[in-house]
């Protein structure tokens, strides 16, 4: 069997590399310059981090606050609750989103509005869930002792969480941005329904341009994709790099 | 071991299977034959699924009759069009000569593409029998690229705006008036972006409004043409900060009462929405100073893995029973392919009986006002410089 098991990770491993490759075929012959100083792309790419920054940032808050308050108070029903979002595709919710905030909308959130709110909203109420449950685990294991201890130094309520909780929270903190970041960077279905004409997320300006007559030839998404893959990627990596001692130390402290 | 090869095995037949390149299917030499060698296949359509009516035309009233006359199993799949066109593209450069698609519904920039890249079958005129029927002019050319005989008129419908007449009294008559009307409602009118069929469309009308015939020839706009769209957007539903992406999103605003017009190609297309309570019961025709006519295609795929079933279907979409319920009010009301004239007496009066609806604009304005596409060219040129409209 582990012979399987070592091909199927080859495999798996060969994909991502498989698709740079793919990637950047598909971009060959782009002209660099003129996409770095393409207006419609760059507007694209700023108004993306914003999207993503906040919404990733909130969620992975919103996520850790209520793994550790549901596991402190047990609170078990909420936590039942609290998964249900996880159920609803991303384009339901788009559009439960789009029935709730459109004609009107609820103070300035509102669909289809160039300060993206309602796309933003969208995704802290999927992905929250999903940082919940990547935290749940981590808290639910969480040497108390720790938490004790720093009571015991008198440390304030801040610090307590910094020394005694923090440290643990770092792996899957980190794995869940990534995947976050990865995700709603390029995804489709909600802003392309909550979104606005311009300027519009990455995800959904590359589709644009795969799939409408004019740019049938287009090699830019495909530049584009692969730009972003990359910068990802190296994300991953560097962040991993920067924590890899600490989390080395925490995992055999934890397995101690 | 024994795992690992296996796993090789598969891997390597999967490669295979991707690499294959059969040969492509080819017509019968007759329709007879084709008619013998098609009977208990099924048929893949792919087609933009955006209009319940339109689908449901194909699902509950062709299918089941397909199936009964030819013994043809009718599959629609639901697609954007340029989708489909890409994916047969894709298709050629990987050297797949058997695809998974029979029949396209397409038109415009979208056969413009196809045809360049080579990607439709040819000779479909000698092919289909009914094709005899078919009107000659709309037959020739779509949207100013000739048709060469890849591709076969289905329907032929033209621009029409809708209002609600309870919200609207007056209505505007001319483009000019309708810019004077928004700035009395703000946000009540937009049209969907550009690169949505509709939303291009408008555009081009409000370009021949300016540039009537000529830029068929010459398509360049002025920057001014640009500036003047950007001052009216403003006007316009949400301020112009955004627009619809689709029709059926402006159709939805339009059902929501939060905008007071919608618009399309097909002047019938409101009549359906309107009897299911869709649409606004007070729900208008409004015939502006000229109107696109737009004739839309079916056409097979190089690469289609059953061309003898695709060319059943299509002879059963152009007989006159097919083309009269479409253009009937249950389903569609898209407008004929067909010459009546050429038609049999009993169904030219079939025709004539369908009468009109409520929502219909007035026939005889309607052909006046009929105005030819400008080509592909003027429909990228839209496309192109529109956005900075939007910025």
């Amino acid at each position: 069997m582990l012979r399987s098991n070592v091909a199927l990770t080859i495999i798996v491993s060969l994909l991502p590399l498989a698709s740079l490759i793919f990637l950047g075929m598909e971009a060959l012959g782009t002209d660099w310059g003129a996409l770095f100083t393409d207006e419609t792309w760059r507007d694209s790419l700023f108004i993306t981090l914003y999207v993503v920054g906040i919404s990733t940032f909130l969620s992975l808050v919103i996520g850790t606050w209520l793994a550790r308050v549901v596991v402190q108070k047990r609170w078990r029903f909420t936590s039942a609750i609290l998964r249900i979002p996880m159920f609803v595709p991303h384009i339901a919710a788009a559009y439960l989103f789009w029935l709730l905030f459109s004609g009107g909308g609820i103070g300035w959130v509102e669909a289809n509005e160039r300060n993206y709110m309602t796309v933003i909203l969208t995704y802290i109420w999927k992905e929250t869930p999903f940082v919940f449950l990547m935290m749940l685990g981590t808290y639910e294991q969480l040497n108390r002792g720790y938490v004790e201890m720093a009571k015991t130094l008198q440390l304030s309520r801040f610090d307590q969480f910094k020394h005694a909780e923090f440290p643990f929270l770092i792996k899957p903190l980190l794995d869940s941005t990534w995947i976050l970041i990865a995700f709603v960077s390029f995804a489709y279905e909600i802003p392309a329904l909550l979104g606005v004409t311009y300027p519009k997320l990455l995800g959904v300006l590359a589709y644009e341009r795969l799939s409408t007559g004019l740019y049938l030839e287009a090699t830019e998404p495909y530049a584009v994709a692969l730009i972003w893959t990359c910068l990802v990627g190296m994300g991953v990596l560097v962040s991993y790099i920067l924590t890899s001692s600490i989390r080395r130390r925490i995992e055999r402290g934890v397995r101690r | 071991m024994k795992t690992w090869k296996l796993l090789f095995a598969l891997m390597m037949l999967t490669f295979v299977a991707a690499c294959s390149n059969d040969q492509p299917v080819e017509f019968s030499d007759s329709f007879e034959t084709a008619v013998e060698t098609a009977e208990g296949t099924t048929v893949n359509m792919y087609m933009w699924g955006g209009d319940e009516g339109i689908n449901d035309y194909i699902d509950d009233y062709v299918a089941p009759r397909v199936n009964e006359e030819y013994g043809v199993e009718l599959n629609r799949v639901a697609m954007d069009t340029a989708e489909f066109i890409r994916q047969l593209s894709l298709d050629q450069k990987a050297d797949r000569q058997v695809g998974t698609i029979d029949v396209v519904w397409i038109n415009g920039d979208n056969f413009r593409n196809a045809k360049q890249a080579g990607l439709l079958r040819g000779g479909l005129m000698e092919r289909v029998p009914n094709a005899t029927l078919l009107n000659e002019t709309a037959q020739q050319t779509d949207a100013g690229t000739p048709t060469d005989n890849l591709e076969l008129a289905w329907g032929n419908v033209q621009f029409i705006l809708h209002y609600d007449a309870e919200r609207i009294q007056n209505p505007p008559t001319t483009f000019e008036e309708l810019r004077r009307w928004t700035e009395d409602n703000p946000g009540r009118f937009t049209y969907p972006e550009v690169n949505d069929f509709t939303g291009n469309a408008f555009v081009r009308h409000l370009l021949y409004e300016r540039y009537g015939a000529q830029l068929t020839d010459d398509p360049t706009i002025d920057e001014a043409f640009w500036d003047d769209l950007k001052a009216w957007s403003p006007h316009l539903w949400k301020e112009g900060q955004t627009y619809p992406k689709t029709l059926e999103q402006l159709d939805q605003l339009y059902a929501s009462g939060e905008v007071w017009m919608t618009m399309g190609f097909n002047e019938r297309r409101a009549e359906a929405e309107v009897t299911k309570g869709i649409f606004p019961k007070e729900t208008r025709a409004l015939l502006l100073d000229h109107s696109i006519a737009s004739t839309h295609f079916l056409a097979i795929p190089f690469n289609a893995p059953n061309p003898d079933g695709a060319l059943v279907l299509i002879q059963e979409l152009l007989s006159p029973d097919a083309q009269l319920v479409k253009q009937g009010p249950d389903y569609w009301g898209d407008g004929t392919s067909l010459d009546l004239t050429k038609l049999d007496e009993a169904d030219r009066q079939a025709f004539k009986e369908l009468g009109d609806g409520v929502t219909y604009p007035d026939t005889e304005q309607l052909r006046e006002r009929s105005i030819p596409d400008y080509g592909p060219d003027v429909i990228d040129a839209v496309r192109e410089e529109w956005p900075r409209v939007a910025k």
